[in-house]
């Protein structure tokens, strides 16, 4: 456990939030100037500075930072005043509400796809979904995006749900600002998912205990269920353990921005285009926070499960 | 999708013509969409269109016509001249990212791979994980942010996220050929580094970083039209994504054609991109695709 942390958490971290840091403090734009207002007096600018502590050098600056990560002392936003712990606290449930529905369906399509393109293999099923997969993965999330939304929520389309917006005052309102995101979130990952499913699947059938399961006369759904898929649970859970910290802060950005969902992606967004620096510096440490523990927490759970994989 | 040699074994397969022809027929139709958009980005590149797609003195909204092909958009734009400025922003944009991400990824990785455990592999392999733990609109959102819309950021940024996933294969890939007998032997007899890398590792590694390069190319198109749609990308070039952020509006509107065209060609150019991945990666590493 101290092994991991040392060797593994730790120079992860601090390499993470020093290049954060010193793209942010040191490249962005200048702090003291975005907040002295319209037309400052170089005077003013000079007392915000002092304020904002900018004079120190780079390392104490830096080593604040880690302590105000540490102890989740977060700050403001620079554009609300909000307290980010807040901030974080309100829209990251948001963020969760929207993504999950396509997260768990689009790895469920998936591997679903991939069994029958496996148990198929080189057949016209097979054959379908390959090349479904690969014209799914040409089109881009922006393309998906609104041509989503114009067919099930415009009135060029069939005008299903509300084009844009956010509530979870009940589920059935939740549900009808939530479909056409996971609609775009299935369509956008399926493809990469069936593919690298799929390769997985055919190398587990190509074992030995399949073919016993065969002989024996298993139904095709039989032996998936028994023999195939437990076995290629390591790569399967890998990559969807792996999808979870770039969904919640990545796969929503563009999702939030667009449809106007007050997220943690949203969130991500304004800070970026309206250079809140605050907001971006705790969004990058934490979210690379849940990245590199859901990495330790994965290879953790592995050693429990397969004791063989401690031998290595 | 899959070669004839490498599976003539299996006794599932249809004949090993029959999946020839299939193969070279999706390879033609992926290396005449290159041509077409190559065509495109160049037809733009010598001038054939002029400044239309910048000019705003048509109408709004106009029809398809023999002026103009694929009609204005709404501030008077040329849709078909915007669509080849869009192409060559695209070309360019993938071009520098796929060559800049195989140099330092296939560099770096080389030399992470020949020493394991030793000083440079630590620091690449430390590198990589750093980069990797940060999510990627966040690392492209950061350093939009810190350089302000300065000219090749968007490269810039693509370029910091995609060289890892070039630099852990080629890592994985020179790990193995270290081993071999040849590399073996011009180690013990005193070949200079140098040379062992460039003339027994580096002949070995090209495909990969072929297959690499090609795939950080579709994902550099892909990303690019993403971050203009944001309006994270470059100012000043026309881009894909600069055309569907704009016709968000237009669709609500009820004009369509800047939608379609822009989204068309990149789909188009995409696809043709990942066809030819597949049909490289299937002639060089038939494991490969897999990841």
């Amino acid at each position: 456990m101290l092994r991991t942390l040392f060797l593994r958490v730790i120079p992860v971290m601090l390499g993470v939030t020093a290049l954060g840091f010193t793209l942010l403090v040191k490249f962005g734009p200048d702090r003291a100037l975005e907040l002295a207002g319209r037309n400052p007096t170089a005077q003013e600018v000079a007392v915000i500075r002092e304020q904002l502590h900018d004079g120190r050098p780079w390392i104490i600056q830096y080593g604040h930072y880690l302590s105000d990560l540490l102890t989740l002392d977060l700050g403001r936003s620079d554009s609300t005043g909000e307290p980010i712990t807040r901030l974080l606290a309100r829209t990251i449930p948001n963020s969760i509400a929207l993504v999950l529905p396509g997260f768990i369906l689009g790895h469920l399509l998936a591997l679903f796809l991939a069994g029958i393109a496996a148990s198929h293999r080189n057949h016209w099923p097979d054959r379908l979904i390959a090349s479904s997969a690969v014209l799914a993965m040409s089109v881009s999330f922006v393309v998906v995006m609104m041509t989503a939304q114009i067919a099930f929520a415009s009135r060029y389309g069939l005008s299903w749900f509300p084009a844009r917006g956010w509530s979870t005052a009940s589920i059935s309102q939740w549900l009808s600002f939530v479909a056409v995101p996971t609609f775009t979130i299935v369509f956008v990952s399926t493809g990469y998912n069936v593919r690298f499913y799929r390769a997985v699947l055919v190398e587990e059938m190509s074992r030995e205990h399949v073919k016993t399961c065969q002989m024996l006369g298993y139904s095709r759904w039989r032996t998936m269920l028994v023999a195939v898929i437990p076995n290629a649970l390591l790569p399967i859970s890998t990559r969807v353990m792996y999808s979870i910290p770039s969904l919640v802060v990545g796969g929503s950005l563009l999702l939030e921005s667009y449809f106007g969902i007050p997220g943690a992606g949203k969130v991500t967004f304004d800070a970026i285009t309206n250079g809140d620096q605050p907001v971006l510096k705790a969004v990058l440490g934490l979210s690379s926070l849940l990245m590199v523990l859901v990495m330790v927490g994965t290879d953790r759970l592995y050693r429990r499960v397969d004791p063989r994989l401690t031998l290595e | 999708m899959i070669s004839a040699a490498n599976h003539s074994a299996d006794p599932w397969v249809g004949s090993a013509r029959q999946r020839r022809r299939m193969t070279s027929l999706l390879t033609y139709g992926a290396i005449a969409g290159l041509a077409g958009f190559t065509l495109l980005a160049l037809s733009h590149w010598i001038g054939l269109w002029g400044d239309r797609a910048t000019l705003t003195n048509a109408q709004s909204h106009l029809p398809a016509s023999l002026h103009h092909w694929l009609g204005t958009n709404a501030i008077g734009q040329d849709i078909a001249a915007r669509a080849a400025a869009g192409a060559a922003t695209a070309f360019k944009t993938g071009m520098l990212v796929a060559l800049l991400t195989s140099t330092i990824g296939g560099a770096l990785g080389m030399l992470a791979g020949y020493f394991p455990g030793r000083w440079p592999d630590l620091l690449v392999s430390w590198l990589i994980a750093v980069i990797d733990a940060i999510p990627f609109y966040l690392l492209v959102g950061a350093l939009a942010y810190a350089a302000q819309g300065a000219p090749g950021t968007v490269v810039a940024a693509l370029t910091l996220a995609f060289w890892t996933s070039t630099a852990r294969y080629i890592r994985a890939e020179t790990l193995k050929i270290r081993e071999t007998g040849y590399v073996v032997s011009a180690r013990t007899q005193g070949v200079p580094l140098a040379i062992i890398l460039y003339r027994h590792v580096a002949p070995n590694i090209r495909h990969l970083l072929l297959i690499q390069a090609t795939i950080i190319f579709i994902a550099a198109v892909k990303s690019e039209v993403v971050l203009s749609f944001l309006g994270l990308g470059d100012g000043q070039s026309v881009s894909w994504g600069r055309m569907i952020a704009e016709s968000s509006q237009d669709i609500l509107a009820g004009h369509f054609a800047n939608f379609v065209v822009a989204s068309g060609s990149l789909v188009v150019l995409v696809a043709a991109l990942n066809v030819l991945t597949d049909v490289l990666s299937d002639h060089f590493d038939p494991r490969y695709w897999r990841s």
